[in-house]
This record gives C-alpha cells, sequence and structure tokens, in this order.
C-alpha cells in the first residue's frame, strides 16, 4: 500500500514513534539519569578513606599552588624566513590528488605546519569547492601510522635501512628480474609517466598496470570504442535539463564530485520565484545513494536489472529491438516516459551509467548521442584523466603472478590486495613474485605481503603536477619538509631507473625534474610569458594553468554486443557502493572520516546492512525478517558468511540490501584496522571486470544486538511529535520541561503547544507560487505569535556595527559532508570512537540531519546543515548559572569555555539541540589517563601525540574536559577578517570572513556574512521568498535562515 | 532582661565588624593622579624628574610661562609646532619623530589638575617621592605598606574601645539589674574575651579573611608581574631602546602584524653587530654568543662555511680565540696572561652554558629565551590590533621598558588590567573607516552627545573577543 506522509520524518524510529527513541528526544542526554543513592551506593569506604582523601587533596591543593611557574622558552628562528611572520598563516596553491581523486586546493600553513585545507577559487574545474576527502587529508600528514623511513620485511614486523641500501638491495633485484609489474591507481600526473616510462625503457620487461578501487574500466573502453580515446568526457551537469543517472553516485563518489555537485547545483537553485526552473533528476537504482537521495525521482531496479534497464531506454530512445526481459513493471513504464521527455528535452539532457559493462556504457553513448548530447551537455574536448584503470590488464597481471612469471612487483599508490576484485587470488598468489616493493606511506594489506618499502611523501610534502582533463594542469607544492625519512617515489624510480634527468646531489631533486619537464612541456605550449621562471612562478602561485581545449572526437557508433547484466530471480539482492568518505578503504586510516557519518545512513565507524523498511501506513513495521536497527544478523554471499549490523534504509527497493565497500582493513593502521566487514571479495565477476552487486546474498533472522550501535540518525532531533499519553492529542515531544501548572506542583509536560514546528519546508517546483504563500502564513503566524510576547527583541541593539547571519540554501546543499569534516579541521573539534558515538556523545559543532518526506517506499530526502543558530534570544544563555555563554553585540552566541562548569543547562536548553559536552578528555587536554577514551586500543591516545597534535588550529583553544563546545560562526575568522579591514583601514568585505564551512562547500550552499552589510551577498540571499527560519515560531531570533526545499519530481512516474 | 543584654552585646559585635572592615577599604585616588597614569605615564616619568619617550614634566608650567600655550600643547602638539610657536617647535626639534599623543578631550579643569599632580609630585607635596618608574600596582602597593602601621594602631585603639564599651556595657546592665533587684556578677574583661560571642565573631572573622584570602591567590597563581628571569645573553634594553634609540619595532617587526610581537631572529641582531663587536658593559662576552648560535666569524667578518656541521672544539676554537684578541688588542698586550686566559674560558664556559641545555646539545642554532609574557592558552591576544589599529605605545603594557636593564614583566595581565584599559581606552574611531558602519556612534559624537567611543562602546568586554 501506498503511503503518503505530509510531513518530514527522520527514520523509522520516528514514524512508528518508537519508545526508545521518544524517550531519548525527550532528553538532551541519552544517559540514563543516575541517582545519588546509586552514586553512593558504589562507594565503599569509611572515615580514614575520607581523612585520607581529604589529606591527600589538601597536600595535592598545596603542592600546586606552592609549584613555581613552569619556565616557557621563546625561540626565535636563527635566520628568519622573509615570508614567514609567526602568527600570520601564510597559504601555498597545492593539490590534492591520490589516485582519481582530484581537488585544487590551498594549504593554509602556521610557523611551517599545514593546518587546513581550503578550495582553490581560481580552479576552472572545482571552482574552489572540496570534498570531505580533500578536508581531512591534512589530518593523514601527521598519521603516528606513517613508515618513519625505508623498511626491509624482517618476520612478522620490518626492520630499519637506509636509502643506499635499499637502493643497492633493489638494484640487484632489477637487474636480474625476468618480468617486472608496477601496478598503480590512476595516475593523472604528466611528470611522473615520464618518471615511469624511464623506468619501463630502461627496464623493458616492466609493465605498468592501472586499476581503480572502483572501476570504471567499462566506460571508458566504451568511449575508446566510441570515440577513439580511453578517457571520461566532461559532464555538463549544469546545461542539462534532465539528468538519468543509472547508479552513478556523481554527488557523492562517481569520478569527480566536486566539479559535478558544483554544476549540478547551478541547476538546482532557485533564484527568481517567478522564473522558477529546475533539472529534472533521475536516479536509477536499488540502494539509496547519496545522487539517489538527491534525485526527484528514482526509479528502484534491482542491481541485475540495471543492464535491462539501460537497455529498455536504449530501445525507446533509439528505436532498437535489444530484448529486454525481468525488467520490474514500474520502471519499464518509468522509463518509457522518461524517453519520451529525454526526446523531447534533445540536447539539453545527459544520461551517466556506473555500470562496469561495455555493452551497457555502449548504449548509454549510443543514447546520448542520439540525444544530441554530446557537444552540448557532454564535452569530449577536454577529456577527463580522473579514471584510467584497466580491469583486463590487472586481471592478466594476476595471471601472470599466478603463474608465476612476475620477478618483482612494485605497487605504487594502490592496494590491490584489499581494494581490487582479485584481492584474495593476489593475496594467495603473491608469494610467488620474488620480490616485492611497496611506496606506501602507510602499512596496509598489500604492503604487509611486500619484502621492501620505499615509503613515499605524503602529497603535502611532495611536488608533482597533475594534469585532470586535457590541457588543465595543477602543481602540487610541498607545505612542509619531510617528517619522516621518506623519499618521492617518482624519484626512486628515477634514481633506480638511474635517469640522466635527475641530479640526486640537489636538495630536492625531483623539483628539479619536474621544472625541467614543465620547461619542455606546457612553458611551449604558452604564448603569455617569455621567461620560464615568470611562467613557472605564475603557475606554482596560483595552482593552477589551462592551456585551452583540444577539438573533440566525433562519435563513431560501435557494436553493441549482447552481453548485458542478466537479470536474477533471487530473492534477495545485494548491491555494494562506494560512500562519501571511506571510498574503497582508500581513506579508513583517518579519523576524521572514520567519525564522519555517511550522509545517507547516518552511520559511523562501520559499514551496517541496510535492509528495506516496510511501513503498513499506521505506524508499524513490517521489516524484511523483522529487523530494526542495531540488530546483528548473518549475511551470506555466495559462500562468505559474516556478521554484520543492520540499518533500516528508507527507500532501498524490497528484494535488495547493500552495504558500503571500504571497511573491515586488516591493515589500516590505528583507526581503520578492523571496523566493519570487508565485502570486496563478494563482487560479481564479469568476463573483464567486477560489477558491485551480489545476486546470491542471504540475511538471517536477528542474531544478536550490536554493542556500539554508531549511528547519529536517531541523536540530537528536533521537531519531533508524539502523543500525550493523558490526553491523547499530539503534541511537541521533543524536549520534556518541567512545568508548573500551579505555585506547587512541578509535573513533567511539554513546552508550548505548537505541534506544527517549522523545521523544513518543501515545495514541488510546480507548486511553488502556492507552497511560499503558505511559508509566508506560517511565517507571519509564528512572527504574530513572537510579538505577543514579552521579549522586546532589542533589534537596535544589533543594527550598529556588525550582525553576523547565515543563509543556507537548502536546494543548493547535497549533504556530502565536505563542511562537517571542514568544521572539525578548523575548530579542533575532537574524534570520540565508536563506543562513545553510540552514547550520542559525538563532538561535531554542524551536523547535517537527514530528513525523509513523501512517498514512505521511495521517499524523497532533504539534508539540513545544523550548526548553532546564534539566536539573539537564545535560551541557552538564559539558564547559565556561571554566564559562560551570553552574547555578543554582534549577535555572537559566545562561548567562554574557561568559565564553564559543565551544568549543560544550556544544552538541555537549546531547540536545535547543537551543544555538544566533553564527556571526557578527547583531546588530551588534561593529564588523567582514565578520562582519556580509546579509538581503537591504540598505546598512545588519538591526540595525545605531539605528531597528531601538530594539526591543531593554534587559534582555537583546545577544550578541556567538562565543558560545553558548539558552533562559534569560526569567531577566530571574524576577528582576523574585522582585524585586516580595519588595519587597512576599509569596511569590512565579505571576502574578509568566510566560515570554514562556507570555504569547504562545493555547491555554495553555504553564505556568511553581516546582515547588516546592505550590500553585500548575505543581504541579498536574504530578499528571497524562499527563506525561513527553522523553529521561528518559538521566538529565539535565530541568525541562520534555511531556504524551501524544492522538489521537480513527476508525480506521474511514480503510477 | 537577658534578651535586652544580648542585643547591647551584638550592637558592640557589628559595630567592632564594621569599623574592621572600614579599615581595609582602598585610598582615594586623585584626578590628576589618575588622568596622569591613563594619558601620560606611557611617555612621561612619573618622578616628573627624568625624561623618558617624553621629557620630565616637572616644572613644565614654569618652562612655558603661558598657560594657554601649554593647554593648547598638551591638546595638540603638532598644531602648535606648525604654527611655529617658539617652545613648541623647540621642544620638536628636542625630541621628533616622537609624536605626542593628541588629547583634545581634555577639559581646562582636568588638565588644571594634572598639572596639579606634577607639580605636586615634583616639589614633593604630592605623595611619596621615590615612586619612580614603577606600574601603577607597584605603587598601590607602597602606599599600603607606609599605611599599614597607622591601622594597625587604630585598630588597636578600636579593639581597646570596643572592649572599654562592652565592659561599659556589662557594668551599666549590672548596674540596671542590680536596680531591678537582681544579681548579676561583672564580667571581667577576660570573661568577655573568651565569650561565646567573641570567639564566635572571631572564627567567622578568620573563615572569611581566610577565604578571602584563598581566593584572591588562587585568582593570582600563574600570574607573574614583575617576573624579570635571567636570558642566555644579557640583553640590555636600556642600552638598545634607551641609549641607541632603536625603535621597538625594528626588532619586534612582527607586532605591526600579527598576533605575536616576536622575538628577533638571530639574523636581525646581525644587522648591527655585524659591525658593533664589542658590548658597552660586558665586551665580549655577550655579542660572541649571537656569533655563535649564528655562525659569524667576527674576525675575519664572513659566515662560516657549514657551520651547521663544526664539532664543538672547532667552534670553541673559533670564538675562544676572538675573545683572546680582543683582550690583547682593548689591553694592547702582545700575549694572553693569565688573567685574559681566565676571561677567555670564563666567557666560552658562559656561552656553551646560554646556548645549550638537555634538548639543544649543541652551540649552533638559535638562542632560548625565556618567555617573560605568558598568557594562559585559553586567551587570544593580538599586537597588531593594539599596536597598528589601536595605536598604543608599547609602554602602555610593558612599562618603560628603554630603561630596563633586565626586562621585567610590568602589567600583571590580568583580565581585570585588560578589561580596565578596553573600559577607558578611545577607539581610533574617526580616522578609520573600518568604523564606519557605527553610524549611531558618528551621529553622537557629531551632536556632542557622546564624547568618545571606548573600546567597551564596540563591545571590546565581550567574552569572544579574546576567548574562542
Amino acid at each position: 500500500m501506498k503511503k503518503q506522509i505530509d510531513n518530514i520524518w527522520i527514520g523509522q524510529k520516528d514514524l512508528t514513534r518508537e519508545d526508545d527513541f521518544m524517550n531519548t528526544a525527550e532528553k538532551e542526554f541519552a544517559e540514563e539519569q543516575v541517582s545519588f543513592a546509586d552514586m553512593t551506593s558504589n562507594l565503599s569506604g569509611n572515615r580514614r578513606d575520607f581523612l585520607k582523601f581529604l589529606g591527600f587533596g589538601l597536600g595535592a591543593a598545596t603542592v600546586a599552588a606552592g609549584c613555581d611557574i613552569p619556565v616557557k622558552k621563546a625561540i626565535p628562528y636563527v635566520v628568519k624566513p622573509d615570508q614567514i611572520v609567526p602568527g600570520v598563516a601564510n597559504y601555498y596553491a597545492s593539490t590534492f590528488v591520490n589516485g582519481g581523486d582530484f581537488c585544487p586546493v590551498l594549504v593554509k600553513t602556521r610557523e611551517g605546519r599545514p593546518i587546513k585545507i581550503e578550495g582553490n577559487d581560481l580552479s576552472p574545474i572545482t571552482g574552489g569547492g572540496t570534498s570531505a576527502r580533500a578536508q581531512a587529508s591534512v589530518l593523514s600528514l601527521y598519521d603516528t601510522n606513517r613508515f618513519t623511513g625505508p623498511k626491509l620485511k624482517d618476520g612478522a614486523g620490518w626492520k630499519d635501512t637506509t636509502w643506499v641500501e635499499l637502493d643497492k638491495i633493489v638494484s640487484t633485484t632489477l637487474q636480474s628480474s625476468r618480468n617486472i609489474r608496477l601496478i598503480t591507481n590512476t595516475n593523472m600526473s604528466p611528470t611522473a609517466k615520464k618518471a615511469m616510462t624511464e623506468f619501463t625503457t630502461k627496464y623493458p620487461n616492466a609493465k605498468v598496470v592501472t586499476y581503480d578501487p572502483v572501476s570504471c574500466s567499462a566506460l571508458l573502453d566504451a568511449n575508446q570504442k566510441n570515440f577513439g580515446t580511453r578517457a571520461i568526457p566532461t559532464y555538463k551537469f549544469e546545461a542539462a535539463d534532465v539528468i538519468v543517472s543509472f547508479n552513478a553516485d556523481f554527488l557523492g563518489s562517481w569520478i569527480s564530485p566536486v566539479e559535478y555537485a558544483a554544476a549540478y547545483a547551478k541547476g538546482r537553485k532557485i533564484d527568481d520565484i517567478t522564473k522558477a526552473k529546475m533539472s529534472k533528476h533521475i536516479q536509477v537504482e536499488s540502494h539509496m545513494s547519496l545522487t539517489g537521495s538527491n534525485a526527484d525521482n528514482r526509479i528502484l531496479v534491482k542491481p541485475s536489472q540495471q543492464g535491462v534497464a539501460v537497455a529498455h531506454l536504449y530501445n525507446e530512445v533509439v528505436g532498437a529491438g535489444v530484448s529486454v526481459t525481468g525488467l520490474n513493471d514500474k520502471a519499464k513504464k518509468a522509463l518509457t516516459k522518461i524517453a519520451g521527455e529525454l526526446k523531447s528535452t534533445s540536447g539539453k539532457s545527459l544520461v551517466v551509467s556506473a555500470s562496469n559493462n561495455v555493452n551497457e556504457q555502449l548504449m548509454v553513448n549510443a543514447i546520448n548521442h542520439a540525444l544530441g548530447n554530446y557537444g552540448a551537455t557532454i564535452d569530449f574536448s577536454t577529456p577527463s584523466y580522473q579514471r584510467q584503470g584497466n580491469d583486463a590488464e590487472l586481471k592478466a597481471c594476476v595471471e601472470e603472478i599466478k603463474a608465476g612469471s612476475v620477478d618483482l612487483l612494485l605497487v605504487c599508490g594502490a592496494n590491490p590486495v584489499y581494494d581490487s576484485a582479485f584481492g584474495k587470488e593476489l593475496a594467495d598468489s603473491l608469494s610467488k613474485v620474488k620480490n616485492k616493493i611497496s611506496f606506501a606511506q602507510v602499512n596496509d594489506e598489500t604492503t604487509d605481503l611486500c619484502d621492501v618499502v620505499a615509503p613515499n611523501h605524503h602529497f603535502l610534502e611532495s611536488w608533482g603536477d597533475v594534469e585532470v582533463k586535457k590541457g588543465h594542469y595543477s602543481l602540487i607544492q610541498p607545505t612542509i619538509s619531510p617528517l619522516f625519512s621518506t623519499r618521492q617515489a617518482e624519484l626512486s624510480l628515477l634514481v633506480w631507473a638511474g635517469s640522466t634527468g635527475v641530479d640526486v646531489t640537489k636538495e630536492q631533486p625531483y623539483y628539479e625534474y619536474l621544472k625541467e619537464s614543465w620547461k619542455s612541456g606546457m612553458f611551449g605550449g604558452q604564448s603569455e610569458f617569455s621567461t620560464f621562471q615568470s611562467f613557472w612562478d605564475s603557475v606554482l602561485h596560483d595552482g593552477v594553468y589551462s592551456s585551452g581545449s583540444g577539438s573533440s572526437p566525433s562519435y563513431a557508433s560501435a557494436e553493441i554486443g549482447s552481453d548485458i547484466t542478466k537479470p536474477s530471480a533471487s530473492e534477495v539482492e545485494i548491491s555494494f557502493f562506494e560512500t562519501v568518505h571511506m571510498a574503497n578503504g582508500q581513506y579508513s586510516g583517518n579519523p576524521w572520516l572514520m567519525e564522519m557519518a555517511d550522509p545517507v545512513t547516518r552511520t559511523s565507524w562501520g559499514n551496517y546492512l541496510a535492509v528495506p523498511v516496510n511501513f503498513d501506513g499506521v505506524r508499524t513495521m513490517v521489516g524484511l525478517n523483522d529487523l530494526v536497527d542495531g540488530d546483528l544478523v548473518e549475511l551470506t554471499i555466495g559462500t562468505k558468511k559474516m556478521v554484520v549490523p543492520v540499518v533500516q534504509q528508507f527507500g532501498q527497493m524490497h528484494g535488495t540490501v547493500s552495504i558500503a565497500l571500504g571497511y573491515g582493513r586488516t591493515q589500516a593502521g590505528n583507526t581503520g584496522s578492523n571496523v566493519g566487514v570487508n565485502v570486496n571479495d563478494c563482487l560479481t565477476m564479469g568476463p573483464n571486470g567486477p560489477a558491485y552487486y551480489n545476486t546470491s546474498a542471504t540475511v538471517s533472522a536477528k542474531t544478536g544486538k550490536e554493542d556500539d550501535f554508531s549511528c547519529v540518525q536517531y541523536h540530537h532531533t528536533i521537531g519531533v511529535k508524539g502523543i500525550d499519553k493523558e490526553s491523547g492529542k499530539e503534541i511537541n515531544a521533543d524536549e520534556a520541561a518541567l512545568v508548573f501548572f500551579d505555585y506547587f506542583t512541578g509535573v513533567k509536560g511539554f513546552q508550548g503547544a505548537l505541534t506544527d514546528r517549522s523545521v523544513i519546508y518543501t515545495s514541488n517546483v510546480t507548486e511553488l507560487k502556492g507552497r511560499v504563500e503558505h511559508l509566508q502564513e506560517r511565517r507571519k503566524h509564528a512572527q504574530h505569535l513572537n510579538a505577543q510576547q514579552i521579549y522586546g527583541g532589542f533589534d537596535d541593539m544589533y543594527s550598529l556595527g556588525h550582525h553576523w547571519g547565515m543563509h543556507v540554501d537548502l536546494n543548493a546543499c547535497i549533504g556530502c559532508g565536505a563542511c562537517t569534516v571542514a568544521c572539525m579541521s578548523e575548530n579542533n573539534v575532537p574524534v570520540v570512537g565508536k563506543h562513545e558515538v553510540s552514547r550520542h556523545h559525538e563532538m561535531t559543532w554542524l551536523r547535517i540531519d537527514r530528513y525523509y518526506y513523501g512517498d514512505v517506499e521511495n521517499p524523497n530526502t532533504i539534508y539540513q546543515p545544523m550548526m548553532c543558530q546564534h539566536c539573539d534570544n537564545a535560551p541557552c544563555e538564559n539558564v547559565c548559572p556561571v554566564n559562560a555563554t551570553n552574547h555578543s553585540s554582534e549577535g555572537l552566541n559566545q562561548m567562554a569555555y574557561n568559565r564553564c562548569i559543565g551544568t549543560r543547562y544550556c544544552a538541555n536548553n537549546c531547540p536545535y539541540k547543537v551543544r555538544r559536552f566533553n564527556w571526557l578528555d578527547y583531546t588530551k587536554a588534561d593529564i588523567w589517563p582514565a578520562n582519556q577514551p580509546r579509538l581503537q586500543e591504540e598505546s598512545v591516545p588519538f591526540m595525545a601525540d605531539n605528531l597528531t597534535r601538530m594539526v591543531l588550529n593554534p587559534d582555537v583553544t583546545v577544550r578541556a574536559r567538562g565543558v560545553i563546545e558548539k558552533c562559534s560562526f569560526c569567531v577566530q575568522r571574524i576577528q582576523e577578517g574585522k582585524l585586516t579591514a580595519k588595519t587597512e583601514g576599509r569596511a569590512l568585505r565579505d571576502s574578509d570572513v568566510r566560515t570554514a564551512c562556507q570555504t569547504s562547500c562545493p555547491t555554495g550552499a553555504i553564505t556568511f556574512g553581516d546582515m547588516n552589510d546592505k550590500k553585500g551577498a548575505l543581504h541579498a540571499k536574504l530578499e528571497s521568498p524562499l527563506n525561513y527560519i527553522a523553529l521561528e515560531e518559538i521566538n529565539v531570533r535565530s541568525s541562520v535562515t534555511y531556504t524551501m526545499k524544492v522538489n521537480n519530481r513527476d508525480k506521474s512516474l511514480d503510477a | 532582661m537577658i534578651y535586652k543584654h544580648l542585643k547591647i552585646k551584638s550592637i558592640a559585635t557589628i559595630l567592632f565588624m564594621w569599623m574592621t572592615l572600614t579599615l581595609s577599604a582602598a585610598v582615594s585616588a586623585d584626578a590628576g593622579k589618575e588622568l596622569f597614569k591613563n594619558n601620560c605615564a606611557a611617555c612621561h616619568s612619573k618622578d616628573m624628574r627624568s625624561a623618558a619617550t617624553g621629557p620630565a614634566l616637572g616644572g613644565s608650567q614654569a618652562r612655558w610661562a603661558d598657560d594657554v600655550a601649554l593647554y593648547k600643547w598638551i591638546r595638540n602638539s603638532q598644531a602648535m609646532i606648525q604654527s611655529g610657536h617658539p617652545r613648541s617647535v623647540e621642544l620638536w626639534n628636542q625630541y621628533k619623530p616622537t609624536v605626542m599623543t593628541a588629547f583634545p578631550k581634555l577639559t581646562d579643569d582636568e588638565i588644571g589638575s594634572l598639572l596639579a599632580y606634577v607639580n605636586g609630585v615634583y616639589d614633593g607635596t604630592y605623595g611619596p617621592k621615590k615612586d619612580v618608574a614603577a606600574g601603577a600596582g607597584a605603587a598601590v602597593k607602597t602606599e599600603e605598606k607606609s599605611q599599614l602601621p597607622l591601622y594597625l594602631i587604630i585598630a588597636a585603639v578600636l579593639a581597646v574601645l570596643a572592649l572599654l564599651l562592652t565592659k561599659i556595657i556589662s557594668n551599666l546592665n549590672q548596674i540596671a539589674a542590680a536596680k531591678d533587684g537582681e544579681y548579676v556578677e561583672a564580667k571581667t574583661i577576660s570573661q568577655i574575651l573568651t565569650s561565646k560571642g567573641v570567639v564566635t565573631f572571631l572564627i567567622f572573622a578568620a573563615i572569611i579573611l581566610g577565604a578571602y584570602t584563598t581566593v584572591n591567590k588562587a585568582t593570582e597563581l600563574g600570574r607573574q608581574e614583575g617576573y624579570a628571569p635571567d636570558q642566555p645573553i644579557k640583553f640590555s634594553h636600556a642600552t638598545h631602546a634607551g641609549v641607541n634609540k632603536i625603535d621597538c619595532q625594528y626588532c619586534h617587526d612582527s607586532a605591526r602584524r600579527s598576533k605575536h610581537s616576536s622575538i628577533p631572529g638571530t639574523n636581525t641582531c646581525m644587522n648591527c653587530h655585524a659591525a658593533i663587536k664589542n658590548g658597552s658593559a660586558y665586551g665580549t662576552a655577550e655579542i660572541t654568543k649571537i656569533y655563535a648560535s649564528i655562525g659569524y666569524d667576527p674576525a675575519t667578518n664572513k659566515y662560516i662555511e657549514n657551520y651547521e656541521s663544526k664539532t664543538e672544539d672547532e667552534i670553541k676554537a673559533i670564538y675562544t680565540k676572538w675573545i683572546g684578541d680582543e683582550y690583547k688588542r682593548v689591553k694592547e698586550k702582545a700575549d694572553l696572561d693569565s688573567e685574559g686566559e681566565r676571561i677567555v674560558s670564563t666567557q666560552w664556559a658562559d656561552i656553551k652554558k646560554s646556548l645549550t641545555n638537555d634538548r639543544k646539545k649543541q652551540i649552533q642554532g638559535p638562542i632560548e629565551w625565556v618567555k617573560i609574557h605568558n598568557l594562559p592558552d585559553h586567551v587570544y591576544f593580538n599586537h597588531a590590533q593594539h599596536v597598528t589599529v589601536g595605536k598604543l605605545e608599547c609602554q602602555t603594557c610593558h612599562g618603560k621598558v628603554e630603561g630596563m636593564e633586565v626586562l621585567k614583566q610590568m602589567s600583571p595581565l590580568s583580565m581585570g588590567w585588560c578589561i580596565n584599559c578596553h573600559r577607558q581606552t578611545e577607539v581610533k574611531f574617526k580616522d578609520n573607516a573600518y568604523y564606519a558602519n557605527y553610524t549611531r556612534y558618528h551621529e553622537e559624537l557629531a551632536s556632542g552627545k557622546r564624547d568618545k567611543v571606548t573600546v567597551a562602546d564596540i563591545g571590546g568586554l565581550e567574552c569572544a573577543k579574546c576567548h574562542y
């Protein structure tokens, strides 16, 4: 039965009003109240103990008071570099690259330490946006698990060696090896490729094998056939009116999400409601991907039906007669209708597919060609090199290894034992390879099987270049001298190749090599600069350089084979997907990313089996095997059995389940090892490469309950409604409070009779006019209510000077989570670990609430970034007994940590639930070991290590245990921006103050500024009639404005 | 009757308490002194007799003769100089380019009381004369000390009085009781002193006093006013900033653009000390430490190649030779005598001690100065804000550094001290376009409704200005 819910909901527990959820929603803190009697009953002691404690206390206090203040040193430079002013940050343009992941960045350094990643506005590709992965990359520089120098295998462990020694060993090995294979992930660096070519020229029996952890091989092969070039075109999502994506998570993880998100959001923002127009996005998938959650319509097809779904659309658009059997009727009907729409918007549509089947990709290409999209929404004149993997090559290489014909294997920036589809075979047969050399920075599953480690620099210590698209270059420059005795992999290859182009006696040999490469290459292709030095300086300063695009190859039709994904009759199918934070395990060693909640399932620290939700429409659930959140089940895929926790996922197709890739690593440092389960060995193998699903999956009934269910979905909820047990009426059940009905009796009740809380407003683009009127009425009503209250507003107080405010465009927000990681990085927000997350103790200042609305079985999704709203009539401020949180004249809700005594009244009184309490010593600011939680049994707690602490922002206080913290609107940036304006003696500009979340956002959803600045960008945004204030009716006078979420859902496709 | 008895007793007790409390109240402040402290003390010496950044103020009224001109000068000295007033030009020639801060807001009365204070101090009719170059805190302390015996005497007198009164009351009570036909035994002094009321009061007073002291001392934990540690180099600010008049920001060049004022790198020292190789006070003893840090050979005027990799003996050879040669040159001796050898070895030992420690084993490398001005980690302070935007003199917070042989922390650097200054200090409001958006203040200033905008007025007392 179809059930349409008018309002938003958070998840299953919200819809069913499950008791434990309703109980926690009432309270700010999930903890069970411990009564004083309970506390004292556990204490055993007598008068003697009391005297002992008293004596110790007095003694300790006396000693502490009598201690001399420690002598602090101020150590200046011997020769101070001109460009460094202690206390002032320097920014260097560089590029974040990890395999095919790419993001031009500015690296913020303080006193020579990189501490923050910002987007590079000059990049024509990303336009200054970043991803969570790029934001977190600075933390991996200070990873305590990094190799400290060259190593040789010594039993199960490693022994130190020197580079000279290592070079000697390797060169002997190289001379004596018959077949040499160099396995890498996508490599976009022209100069690194040049180095590899030098290597393969010197050793003709060497071959480079490239693969991607999540394969795009079929797409590349199809393009090779149709366009004669094995590359990926530039997709112009901004130019498309209709976007059809077959399982391609282009906003989260597919090829170039930062670029695509920026382009996509352009077609989704509504600037003028009278001329509201937005692209229509249809996602064909079985599990709720990040991209699917942003789509207007999702067409549910099982993973095994993806092939026929593409074929059906192909038939409808091109008029071909590929046989289509096994596609569900609903999808078939919807696709037929979409085909008609696509044809009517010829040249303004875009069809993409993540399929790893060449024939399906050829059909997609044929569809795009037939629709006239090439040259319009798809540009082949600037092909992208962000995916270069070739499954066939890898397969051949694995076969060779299995046959024992490879003598030397070099693994450079790849971890095929874990993340390739042939991982298990490789692991079993690597012993047949005589010598194995890894360039890994941190030990991983592949490196663990190697004999020699020649550790590479981190990208923030490296020189390098990137040709992300044809003619679009970025440079990588070091921002810190190497922390350890590592050597750039390219240099190692050049040294072993005995290259004449590299002079190892130089201080930075690879830098010279790179410059030489640019001098002979890119310098010749430009005419702006006459000398190389000026050209080089300019590119290094900007970080990016474009030499202009070439011509587009024309489409040549190719024969489409009949081998496409075959629909299966299996009862349960499972799909495997890449998440926005873990990728395929490349980032699992990074604590920030590990703790970041997946935007859709909102789980962290582990991969959860997403099972479909069955809702009977009357608040009861009949789910798959009656499973609910946090249940443990036995999942069997083929022959592999594993125990996984379950999360109920709206929008997950019935008859399918899904689970994320990238977990269950065994060698990923302290953070990433043994978290979740590895499903890379469960992929379905096609003729050449893997497909990311499996049809032989069975899910058992509940076998247990997960101890630490770390899903932040139901933490910190706002606007929850419930039924009052006494009156039976629907009430606002968000937070219980002690209400005094008369002078003597305090009764637990719920504040406010308003059940219709304005958390989210939604509209379909076709109904926009009416919905905006509705919104305005609601706002007027709220303002009317507010006017009845005695609070005067004091608006005149904020009219002087600055009045800081923020605008969040929910139509641009795709929920990617870059802002949440940027916030952690900027504000020294601690990582707390799985157990603490399960206890609602995550410390994120900025969370992204995910809400569903509409069709229960196939809902639409809204992402709402929620941070301190800096209310001008803030409920938290009134209840602080020590005035630790109070209001500034600039409209900031200030938090003085050293004044806070930790009563947590403020958090209890916050309607948005954005205040976080340091239950334990997460940042290791105090010295009692018992207060220091471990993330993963590590010997030194994360953040207690001096290396890790180098990432801290010196302008932001590191909070101790027992205090409340929350979003400060990046007050350190506000103060810095104001000072810049003051020293220059001019008015403050928008560009002076930009918060960390704002600069990280790939789609420009967040605008921060001075509400008093009538000419500022924020003021323009505040004019939109789509704007509303969350919980406006409670008169807290929030400084954050959201926009109504508008979708373009085509209801006829649901029929 | 017993009731009445008690009442009189408790009144006496309260009286006694009140008197004790009054004794601890602060001394009253004089308007001119306050003004001087806030506006003038940064540049003008407090003894009114010695010149500092600005001239000694004692006797200025006599030197100027013309009060109208002097008042004008105080309000805006630059205008006077430009108008060509002879005394003004004379002073300018003496002190330029140091510009005296303009004080257009000072009223005639205020200047009058200022001058009264100056004259008072100068001719010794006002306050203690020995209050030389000390900060406000020190001044208060000396006053407290000088008046303590007086307080003690008063307290003793009052205590005796209270005792006598109690005795009289008790006697009166006895008489009153006798009149009523009752007999109440007269209390002896010792009985009164050991009575419940007095003992309770004393315990109560002791607890209050103890708590008060504990809280105050606890608040002051970590403050280091007057902190003047030994430094690895006996660097004299008096020589550099005082005698040689080197601008503070020549060495502390980050102060104008960064949160830190920064201690200069050794290369900054070398700008002058490549040429100045002998110190006025210590000869080669201290300056050689700079050379040993950076690797400069003063004998050849060249930086030493590969200095980083030199052994300690090699370094020792270079610099002991230099110290010895200088000794011979100065003493005009051909050979190093025993005195010379002693000097060479003690100086070298001191160099080694100053440039090495447990963590830093080698002589080469940075000089590890002892940090004097320490703020807690949760305080954000920015020098640029105060120096560049606020245009404060360094001396306002750091005291008369140019007079210090050994640098000493002059201010408590406590929050109360910061806040107090923020309350009093006027924002350079009109000259900076940044403040244009404070339209209401500008209007009020123009209409005369407001005479100044202090830092506190634009939010300078708010938590998140310094704590985030």
